[in-house]
């Protein structure tokens, strides 16, 4: 995978945060992902396909990340992964997913996206296309740690 | 002025409508889908529409809304992540008056709700 196609995920990403719960997270080192099973206690995945690429991209988020992104997103403040952090853990990887389709869009790379899934619980696993290199990359923001992971084939 | 605010992700529904509440516009109705946006016309003067829903998405309401003579003309405006150049060509050709790309600032989509009140005000009804 082409390491290069992993900014507009991440440029995506910071975007949305700045923009929609004006937090600049920290960004780490990327690496591949070697074992099976995610960090966060909740996870968001999106699939996208087109004529030349297939791929997915997930946020894995701890706890506290996950209510801190619903506070600041919706201005409501909750202390558990209710549906509504799901949906907004959801939706924030909806839009990750969609800012990177528009800038891969302008290096004639396109494809269409699918609904988030969003899994919940403490040691789950993300199920990215099979048999293809996983990036990750952290974030921090304040003491928080978070990760998303990318995983892109060209056909 | 009521406002019709489309989006299948609750959270996003909310996130439009508190930032209309904070901007002022206080009678804010939702649907969560196209189909359920049709069956809440009902005295809405704007229409805030997400693209990608299950059951009708958001370029079929508004050519449903368009190919009706009631609704020919209401406002609508598209809030969706489908930022790439040809979705939006798409869209304003089916259309929108105006489209706002996710991630969006509270600031921005007051201003683009205003800006296409003001130059369509209630001209459509």
């Amino acid at each position: 995978m082409d390491v290069n196609f992993i900014n507009p995920f991440v440029l995506a990403l910071v975007n949305a945060m700045e923009k929609m719960m004006n937090l600049t997270p920290e960004r780490g080192s990327p690496y591949l992902k070697r074992e099976g099973m995610t960090q966060g206690d909740i996870s968001a995945i999106i699939g996208f396909a087109g004529p030349s690429v297939t791929g997915s991209v997930a946020l894995s988020l701890p706890t506290a990340v996950a209510l801190k992104f619903h506070s600041l997103m919706v201005g409501e403040t909750v202390f558990r992964l209710t549906a509504d952090v799901q949906d907004v853990v959801g939706e924030l990887a909806n839009i990750v997913a969609g800012g990177a389709k528009t800038a891969l869009s302008r290096e004639g790379i396109t494809f269409n996206i699918s609904i988030p899934t969003v899994v919940v619980g403490a040691g789950h696993s993300i199920g990215h296309c099979s048999g293809l290199p996983v990036m990750v990359i952290p974030f921090e923001v304040g003491k928080h740690r978070f990760v998303m992971e990318v995983t892109m084939r060209m056909e | 002025m009521r406002i019709l605010v489309v989006d299948d992700s609750t959270t996003m529904r909310r996130i439009v409508s508190n930032s209309l509440r904070a901007a002022g516009f206080a009678d804010i109705v939702e649907a969560g889908d196209g189909r359920q946006a049709l069956e809440t016309l009902a005295d809405v003067g704007m229409v805030l529409t997400d693209w990608n829903m299950p059951v009708m998405d958001g370029l079929s309401l508004v050519r449903s809304l368009r190919a009706n003579p009631a609704t020919a003309r209401l406002p609508v405006i598209m809030v969706t992540s489908e930022g790439a150049r040809e979705e939006v060509m798409e869209a304003l050709s089916a259309g929108v008056n105006d489209y706002i790309v996710k991630p969006f600032t509270k600031e921005i989509l007051a201003e683009k709700v205003r800006l296409v009140l003001d130059r369509l005000g209630s001209a459509w009804m």
